[in-house]
């Protein structure tokens, strides 16, 4: 019921005064009544010491002996005067507070002006104008302190997700260091002479490694083609069909953009039979530069199949959020060679439906967090790209994995 | 189309099937953050052929099942499992063959039951009454893995969430189990792609063994 007048307190602060001060907003309002009501407590306080003085001239009058009758006729009249400036006082506040519609007798029967009912004692004893008033003040601090903790926790969470090596400063630094220096190796060719920072390169060399992995790369509008005619999960009907729909209407985009975009690689694909095909995006196309990556079903197909896309089944979904971070974790090495590592870690899914979790034995395990049963959604991802095969990434779940905390 | 095991209920010697059982697994696929989804249903048939002369034909095959499955409503599939034969149709053959008065049902069986959501699993199960009848003749399960339709690829998968499945179940103390039929789909012509006819295959050799090893019971 409270919260309710709240509200209507909110959308109704003009009723609330009638004569005087219509655009002052609410708080103000609030502030001025709570002064005058303090004033008028002020004044009732003193009236009732006024009144005791009062009884006590009456009783000095009853006994002359204590004083003269001069003195306690001085006495009464001395509180008589003050007795009505105080009930002056009281009663023009009580005016200015009527004015302003915090007394009135319909505010008793139904929400009026500022749909206020007022108990001006607490039950814990304390005089307050508005107990709402309270209520509102210990929301604000008490939400205040949530807002920061959820604010907090919503932060940190973030960062654990994309960022997990800022965490551990000292132990990473160590190894990302050895990492700096063995990627510049790489670059110039320990044992074979290998460039990573030409697409061929490392189409030809994931060829060679990864044998069962289609590496396929197009520009953005043959990959939009592309996905359009992938045959969606559960339906087998016409995919010609679907892509020759397709080839009609983004022909007439053809015209302008197919000169300057056509030898631009802008989206790889590695497709696994029967297993996933993840879609890598470069920015800008042409370079070797991967800005995002997104895991699909093999059986999928459509216009939401890109690399910002999510897949519509739960192990694609949550292996696309892990990728993520290993993308910015690849990328912050700044040496060139992220696209190369992503792709060799894309294909270490190619075991995802058979290689079980190196800590608890199993293929299937329930995830905690998402209480769902899941493969093994983690690969390891610290020893690439010099890794001679992808043995060495092993595989965990979301719970097991000692990258999580 | 994603890969799917049906399994069967198979009561411990001696004791007998009963719709317990079917709320004790309802309530094991919700500990295991199950989500309910609705009911299911389905309908098997075993044909016998129409001939003029009632004498016997050794040759004709006893085993002819036809089976409508809640996935393909709008599709009817044959069996005859000792030929290794299946075959999909239209749902209207049903209506043709009843014309035709080729061949006459001489057993109906309904599956109905409920379908459950496990993130990427689909869970459904349902017992096995015949036609104007309550008794329960059986149990039967279907789990899928909609992420994938490779029965190879899937193999490993569907194995441990059936050992997770027994896992769960068995805190109920239940006089049964479920069980698992080993397939070769290759024997009758199907490959690793799943499809609705490595279904009805499943279903055919399901019906086999529980018609071989269960008894009917009056009171379900």
């Amino acid at each position: 019921m409270q919260s309710l007048q709240q509200l209507q307190l909110l959308q109704n602060p003009t009723e609330a005064a009638n004569s005087q001060s219509e655009l002052e907003a609410p708080p103000k309002q609030v502030a001025q009544a709570m002064e005058r009501l303090n004033q008028a407590a002020r004044v009732i306080a003193d009236i009732r010491l006024g009144a005791d003085r009062v009884f006590e001239a009456l009783f000095l009058t009853s006994h002359p002996r204590t004083s003269t009758t001069d003195t306690s006729l001085q006495l009464l009249l001395k509180e008589d005067a003050s007795m009505r400036q105080h009930l002056h006082d009281l009663r023009s506040i009580g005016k200015k507070l009527e004015e302003s519609g915090v007394l009135t007798e319909s505010l008793r029967s139904r929400s009026n002006s500022w749909g206020l009912h007022m108990p001006l004692v607490c039950p814990d004893g304390a005089v307050v104008a508005y107990a709402w008033k309270r209520q509102l003040a210990g929301q604000a601090g008490a939400s205040a302190v949530d807002r920061t903790r959820l604010a907090l926790k919503a932060f940190t969470d973030q960062k654990r997700r994309f960022f997990p090596h800022i965490d551990d400063g000292v132990k990473m630094e160590s190894r990302s260091k050895k990492h700096r220096a063995s990627h510049s190796v790489l670059e110039h060719g320990g044992g074979e002479p290998f460039d990573c920072k030409t697409l061929p390169d490392i189409q030809s060399r994931l060829e060679k490694l990864v044998p069962n992995v289609k590496v396929s790369t197009y520009g953005r509008l043959s990959w939009l083609k592309r996905a359009n005619s992938l045959p969606g999960s559960g339906s087998d009907d016409d995919p010609p069909e679907a892509s020759k729909l397709v080839f009609q209407s983004s022909s007439k985009l053809r015209s302008g953009l197919e000169a300057e975009v056509a030898d631009k690689v802008a989206v790889i694909e590695l497709y696994v039979p029967s297993v996933f095909r993840a879609v890598v995006s470069l920015n800008p196309a042409g370079s070797v530069d991967p800005d995002s990556v997104a895991f699909f079903s093999p059986d999928e197909g459509g216009s939401y199949l890109h690399s910002r896309g999510f897949s519509a089944h739960h192990v694609y979904k949550h292996i696309t959020e892990h990728a993520s971070t290993v993308l910015q974790y690849f990328l912050g090495f700044g040496t060139g060679t992220a696209l190369y590592s992503l792709l060799l870690w894309i294909c270490s899914f190619e075991s995802l439906f058979s290689k079980p979790c190196s800590k608890c034995g199993r293929l299937l395990a329930m995830d905690k967090k998402s209480a769902l049963i899941l493969p093994p959604l983690h690969r390891a991802y610290q020893e690439l790209p010099l890794a001679a095969n992808l043995d060495v990434c092993e595989a965990y779940h979301g719970g097991c994995s000692p990258d999580d905390s | 189309m994603p890969v799917k095991w049906v399994l069967y209920w198979q009561p411990n010697q001696g004791s007998t099937v009963s719709t317990q059982i079917l709320n004790e697994a309802a309530q094991c696929a919700e500990s295991i953050n199950g989500v309910k989804e609705g009911r299911w249903k389905a309908t098997l048939n075993y044909y016998k052929p129409m001939l003029r002369d009632q004498s016997n034909h050794p040759d004709l095959p006893r085993d002819f099942l036809g089976i409508s499955l809640a996935d393909q409503p709008s599709k009817y599939y044959f069996i005859i499992r000792s030929q290794r034969i299946v075959v999909e149709a239209d749902a209207s053959i049903q209506l043709i063959m009843e014309k035709l008065q080729s061949y006459k049902s001489k057993v109906s069986l309904y599956f109905d039951g409920f379908q459950y959501q496990l993130g990427d699993f689909r869970l459904r199960v349902g017992r096995v009454v015949p036609v104007h009848s309550e008794s329960i003749r059986g149990i039967v399960m279907e789990v899928e893995y909609l992420p994938i339709s490779s029965v190879e690829k899937a193999r490993k998968v569907m194995e441990e969430f059936v050992e997770i499945w027994h896992e769960a179940l068995s805190k109920r103390s239940l006089s049964g189990k479920f069980v698992n039929t080993e397939l070769n789909f290759g024997e009758f012509g199907l490959g690793d792609h799943y499809t609705p006819q490595h279904t009805g295959v499943q279903y055919a050799i399901v019906m086999a063994h529980m018609i071989a090893t269960v008894q009917p019971v009056v009171r379900g």
